[in-house]
């Protein structure tokens, strides 16, 4: 032993720490060497270790959520109704997307299973919440989805942490710790949006709604539904028959603009020389908030059945599609409206006057659709 | 026990910004539950004491913002 501890030496003669300090040094480095595995497993358990400090916080964060749901329904149940056994029933809710073997008719196969979906989902908000109106159901109906969106989350990155833990797979963990800050920041704009839909307060997302509500302002008009949760205001300017179409509020729904714009053309047949579509778009870091863009071809998001819509009847009909967008972060579409976006509204109602003075002639129908959840905004 | 919420996490609460029927003075003030946009409530005009006023926009403004930041 003591040859051993003579060859550590380095420099000259050492105490007998020094030399168990070399020793255990030693073995440390040797271990590395014949045991590739341990430095993965050191780095597993790190990376595990963030991974379940991230993941309790995001049970902080869904555990808030869903408190201030059930409190909030509660305000609005009958005293007989368990709002909590029947909130955890919609949190576990889930949809099936059609099958995707044959193409053909998907969209409106789509289309039949997210109406069902929404209408279901709203009938059961209806029925825990006897005491709200029509008005508060469409926010609340929207409350509760905010809730299951967290709630997923949650259940998502708990999958993928547990499935990892107990396999032992750094691959696995590694892909969803790389996608933690954006899944940690959609999940505070989730909390943030929960106090909107409580208060009824106007999102970034209702910016498209908030410019065709403020062009509809104080003109002589004439309202009315088009299509469910969907109004249109007919008016004139400058000589053209203009037809706003929104999500009629101030509950918070995004109505069916798709099915609106629809079946005005089919009404108005070749008079519609123009269609607008103004909606709230995704900027890249490093732009601006509130910035109006201009573009062609249909600005909605969500599943797409909208937009498939107005773009197969604008092609059958061949009428232009123009596209005004207001960039914002996911964040700032789904939590209280910014100034500087309010203050897009604006910017946008210039652009669209221009747009139609310079494109379409007098004595033509040009549509406007404002797209956007309408909570917080009145019709006017 | 553990706690999540870091300066960022605090909620701002958005201002109602109104504006006179009669005179066409905007007006800001904490959003009261009830509130939406283009709604006519029956509040007291600052300059000329009329008691309509139109909500013309609910918004968190950029002052807000940048306190929260700060």
């Amino acid at each position: 032993m003591k040859d051993i501890l003579d060859l550590l030496q380095i420099g000259g003669q050492q105490d007998i720490l020094s030399s168990l300090i070399s020793l255990i040094w030693l073995m440390l480095l040797m271990s590395f060497f014949l045991y590739p595995g341990l430095s993965q497993k050191i780095q597993l358990s790190y990376m595990l270790r963030d991974l379940e400090r991230k993941l309790n916080r995001l049970k902080a964060i869904d555990d808030d959520v869903k408190d201030r749901t059930i409190k909030t329904l509660q305000t609005y149940a009958p005293p007989e109704i368990d709002v909590k056994n029947e909130l955890e029933k919609l949190l576990d809710s889930f949809i099936i997307s059609p099958e995707s073997m044959d193409p053909y008719g998907i969209v409106y196969k789509l289309e039949h299973i997210v109406n069902t979906w929404e209408d279901r989902f709203e009938e059961d908000v209806v029925k825990i919440c006897k005491k709200a109106d029509n008005i508060r159901v469409k926010t609340l109906t929207n409350l509760v989805e905010v809730a299951r969106g967290v709630h997923f989350i949650y259940r998502f990155v708990r999958h993928y942490y547990l499935l990892g833990k107990r396999t032992s797979n750094i691959y696995l963990i590694l892909q969803i710790q790389m996608l933690m800050p954006q899944i940690m920041e959609i999940a505070n704009a989730y909390r943030q949006a929960s106090y909107a839909f409580i208060h009824g307060q106007p999102i970034g997302d209702g910016i498209g709604v908030l410019s065709v509500a403020r062009l509809a302002y104080g003109r002589e008009k004439k309202t009315y539904e088009i299509a469910k949760d969907t109004i249109a205001h007919e008016l004139d300017f400058e000589g053209r028959r203009l037809i706003l179409v929104r999500a009629s509020g101030p509950g918070g729904t995004v109505g069916r603009p798709g099915e609106g714009v629809q079946k005005i053309v089919e009404a108005e047949g070749d008079k519609v020389k123009l269609i607008i579509t103004i909606d709230a778009g995704l900027k890249l870091e490093g732009e601006e908030s509130g910035k109006v863009v201009e573009g062609v071809g249909v600005a909605i998001g969500g599943t797409g059945v909208d937009k498939y819509r107005i773009e197969e009847i604008a092609k059958a009909k061949g009428t232009p599609l123009y596209a005004i967008v207001i960039y914002e972060s996911i964040t700032e579409a789904i939590t209280p409206m910014r100034e500087a976006i309010a203050k897009a509204a604006d910017k946008v109602i210039e652009k669209v006057k221009q747009t139609i003075t310079e494109k379409v002639e007098s004595g033509s129908t040009v549509i406007v659709a404002g797209i956007g959840n309408s909570v917080g905004i009145g019709i006017t | 026990m553990f706690s999540y919420k870091s300066r960022s996490d605090r909620i701002i609460e958005p201002l109602t910004h109104l504006t006179c029927s009669n005179c066409n003075t905007e007006n800001s003030r904490p959003f009261k539950e009830g509130d939406y946009v283009f709604k006519e409530v029956d509040e007291k005009c600052p300059k000329c004491g009329s008691v309509k006023m139109l909500i013309t926009g609910i918004y968190i403004e950029m002052r807000q913002e940048k306190e929260r930041q700060e």
